[in-house]
C-alpha cells in the first residue's frame, strides 16, 4: 500500500503573544509539526508496517518548511522520504490554496493507495483539507476516522461522529481524515533522528507543480485576541479562605 | 442587513436547521432549506422559517454523505449566493467536498456574521483561542459552517407553507458501504444551558476522586465539565464534557475550576461566566488572573471543606 501523510509547520500556540493593541506577535513563536498531524504520520507507519506498504510525507507552506530540525522532524517518525513544497505564498494559504497545491503535488508524485491528513491543522483548525483534497483528487473522501483495519486491497475504518461510530468498508485510493484518538504518535529516539538526515528529500516550487496562480478566496482582516472578561482576580489563601469564598459566592 | 437574494441552508439533523433559517433570514431574502427526510421534517424546515425547500429524498438505507453529489448538483444549478450550514462531522466533510467543486474555501465554525460595506464579515476563534480571525469569502457562492446558538431560532409557526422542489438523486461517484452503525451512549447534556458549572482537570489524581467535584455538583445543583484532557486522552468523562475551544462553550452564572491550569484553549470555553472560581495547588497558575476568586490550595483538601461548609450552612 502506497501512503502519503500531509502534514502543516504551525507556529507553537503557548508562545504567541497578545500585543496592547490586541493583535498577536508571533516573533517568540517557534515552528512546529502540527499536534494533530502527528497522529496521521503514526497511522500511515502503522498501516504502512501492517501491509508492507511505504508511507512518505508532504507538506506545502512557507520557507519555514525548509528549516532541516522540522524535516528531520517528520521523518524521524517514520516515513521514508519527504516531499516540500516551501514558497512564502503559501504561508496565508487558505484551506483551497492548500488542498489545490497538495492535489498538484500528488498527482506529481504518481501513484498513490492513501492519503492521510491530521482532523485539523493546530492552528488554523479549519478541518477542511482533506475533504477538499479527496474531492479535488476525485476519491473517496472520508473525516473522523478513528480506526483503520486493512483488508485486502480495501480498509475498514471506523468514523467516530457525534452520537455515533460508523464502520465503514473502503475501496482505495481514498483521502482520509484521522482523529486524535486514532492512536498514539510514537517519539522519536536518537536512532530514528540520525536515520531521519540520511532519508531523501525532494523539493518543488510552485512552477514545478503548476499552481503558480491558485487565487485565494478567502481574505483575512484582521486576526485579533480575543476581548477578555474583566476578572476580580481576589486570591484567598489560609485558614479562612473557604469561609471567604462560601460568603462571597455559595452563600 | 440582508445582502444575498439567495441563501441555502443545510444541516444533516432537521431539528438543526431553525436556527439556519433564522440566519438565512437575517442574510437574505430567500431562505431556500435543503431537508433530506420524510415528509414531516419538509414541513418542520417551514415552521422554521423557511420560504422554500429543496427536498432530496427520504434516505431511507442511504448514508447521509451519500447525497452530496446531489447537493453539488444542485448548488452549481441553483447558485445560491450563500450556503449556512450546520457544523457536524457529516456537514463538514459535504461543505469541504462542496466547496472543491465550488473552487472555494470554507468559512468554518463562524460565530459572527456582519455585514460590512455589502460584505459579509465572518469571525471565527483560531490559534486555539488565542485569536479571533474576521475574514470573509470572494466567491460566488460563500459557503460557511455555522455552530449552535450562532442565530437565534424563530418561533415555530405550523401554519407556514411554501414551494417544495423534489431533487433528483445523484449516484455518489465513489460509493462506500456501511457495515455497522454503534449509537454511542452520550447521556445528552446540555453544558452550554447549565446555570452553574464545576469544571475538573488534572489535577485529580483518579478517576475515583471525581465523586469530590460530583458531590459539589449535586450539593450546589451544577453541571460536571472538564478540561479536555480528561475526556480525551484520561476518558473519565465523556468528551459532551470538556470545555473550550474545541469543546463546550459555557455561560454559566458561576464556573468553578478545579485542578484546571487555565490554558487559553480552555479558558475561551468559559469566558462568558460570570464569575469565575479557581481552586489549584499552583501559586502561578495562570488560572489565577482569570478567575474573580482563587484559592491557592490543595484540592484533596480545598473541595472537603468547601462541601462541608456548603452542607452545615444549607
Ligand atoms: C488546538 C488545541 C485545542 C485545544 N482545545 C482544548 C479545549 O477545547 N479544551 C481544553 O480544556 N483544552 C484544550 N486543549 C488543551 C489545553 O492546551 C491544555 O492542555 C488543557 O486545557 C490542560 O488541561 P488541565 O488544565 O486539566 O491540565 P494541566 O494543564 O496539566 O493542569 C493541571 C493543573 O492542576 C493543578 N493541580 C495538580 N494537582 C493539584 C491538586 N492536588 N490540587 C489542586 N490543583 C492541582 C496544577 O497546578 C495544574 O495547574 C487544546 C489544545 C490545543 C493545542
Amino acid at each position: 500500500m502506497k501512503i502519503i501523510t500531509c502534514y502543516k509547520i504551525v507556529p507553537e500556540e503557548q508562545d504567541i503573544v497578545v500585543k496592547d493593541d490586541r493583535t498577536l506577535s508571533f516573533d517568540r513563536a517557534e515552528w512546529k509539526i502540527g499536534q494533530y498531524d502527528l497522529n496521521a504520520v503514526e497511522a500511515g507507519m502503522k498501516l504502512a508496517e501492517a501491509t508492507g506498504g511505504s508511507a512518505s510525507a508532504l507538506s506545502i507552506g512557507g520557507k519555514e518548511l525548509e528549516n532541516s530540525k522540522l524535516k528531520k522532524g517528520i521523518l524521524s517518525r517514520g516515513p521514508k522520504e519527504l516531499f516540500i513544497i516551501a514558497d512564502d505564498y503559501l504561508r496565508e494559504a487558505d484551506t483551497f490554496q492548500t488542498a489545490s497545491a497538495l492535489a498538484a503535488a500528488i498527482k506529481k508524485m504518481g501513484s498513490f493507495d492513501l492519503i492521510l491528513c491530521g482532523e485539523g491543522s493546530s492552528d488554523l483548525y479549519a478541518q477542511q483539507v482533506g475533504p477538499q483534497l479527496g474531492q479535488l483528487l476525485g476519491v473517496t473522501t472520508l473525516n473522523a476516522v478513528s480506526k483503520i483495519i486493512p483488508e485486502g486491497n480495501k480498509l475498514v475504518v471506523e468514523r467516530t461522529l457525534e452520537d455515533e461510530v460508523e464502520v465503514l468498508e473502503v475501496t482505495l485510493p481514498a483521502v482520509i481524515s484521522v482523529t486524535t484518538d486514532i492512536n498514539l504518535p510514537r517519539i522519536p529516539g536518537m536512532k530514528d533522528i540520525l536515520a531521519a538526515g540520511k532519508k531523501p528529500v525532494t523539493q518543488w516550487c510552485l512552477a514545478d507543480i503548476g499552481t503558480e496562480n491558485i487565487d485565494c478566496p478567502t481574505r483575512s482582516i484582521s486576526t485579533l485576541a480575543p476581548d477578555q472578561t474583566e476578572r476580580k482576580q481576589i486570591i484567598l489563601e489560609g485558614e479562612e479562605a473557604v469561609q471567604k469564598l462560601y460568603d462571597a459566592v455559595f452563600k | 442587513m440582508g445582502i444575498f437574494q439567495t441563501v441555502f441552508v443545510y444541516a444533516d439533523k432537521t431539528e438543526m436547521l431553525a436556527e439556519l433559517c433564522a440566519g438565512g433570514k437575517q442574510l437574505g431574502s430567500q431562505v431556500c432549506a435543503l431537508v433530506l427526510g420524510p415528509k414531516e421534517e419538509v414541513d418542520k424546515a417551514f415552521s422554521y422559517g423557511a420560504d422554500s425547500v429543496y427536498h432530496l429524498g427520504e434516505l431511507k438505507d442511504r448514508r447521509i454523505e451519500d447525497y452530496t453529489e446531489t447537493i453539488i448538483h444542485l448548488v452549481q444549478k441553483e447558485k445560491p449566493e450563500l450556503i449556512l450550514i450546520r457544523s457536524s462531522k457529516r456537514a463538514k466533510l459535504i461543505a469541504g467536498r462542496l466547496a472543491a467543486e465550488l473552487k472555494t474555501s470554507v468559512l468554518t465554525d463562524v460565530m459572527e456574521f456582519t455585514v460590512d460595506n455589502n460584505e459579509l464579515h465572518t469571525k471565527r476563534l483560531v490559534y486555539g483561542g488565542a485569536g479571533l480571525k474576521r475574514e470573509y469569502s470572494t466567491s460566488e457562492v460563500v459557503v460557511a459552517t455555522v455552530g449552535g446558538g450562532v442565530f437565534e431560532a424563530l418561533i415555530e409557526d405550523n401554519s407556514r407553507k411554501g414551494n417544495i422542489v423534489e431533487v433528483d438523486f445523484v449516484q455518489p461517484a465513489h460509493p462506500v458501504r456501511c457495515i455497522e452503525i454503534r449509537k454511542k451512549e452520550s447521556e445528552s447534556v446540555n453544558l452550554s444551558a447549565a446555570k452553574c458549572v464545576v469544571g475538573v482537570g488534572r489535577g485529580f489524581a483518579k478517576q475515583e476522586d471525581l465523586t469530590l467535584a460530583k458531590d459539589l455538583a449535586n450539593l450546589i445543583g451544577a453541571e460536571v465539565g472538564c478540561s479536555r484532557p480528561i475526556a480525551e486522552g484520561e476518558n473519565w468523562l465523556p468528551k459532551e464534557r470538556y470545555i473550550g475551544v474545541s469543546g463546550a462553550m459555557v455561560k454559566p452564572d458561576v464556573y468553578v475550576a478545579i485542578g484546571i491550569s487555565g490554558q487559553i484553549q480552555h479558558m475561551v470555553g468559559a469566558n462568558s461566566a460570570k464569575t469565575i472560581v479557581a481552586i489549584n495547588k499552583d501559586k502561578a497558575a495562570p488560572i489565577f488572573k482569570q478567575a474573580d476568586y482563587g484559592i491557592v490550595g490543595d484540592l484533596y483538601t480545598v473541595l472537603p471543606a468547601l462541601i462541608e461548609k456548603i452542607k452545615v450552612s444549607k
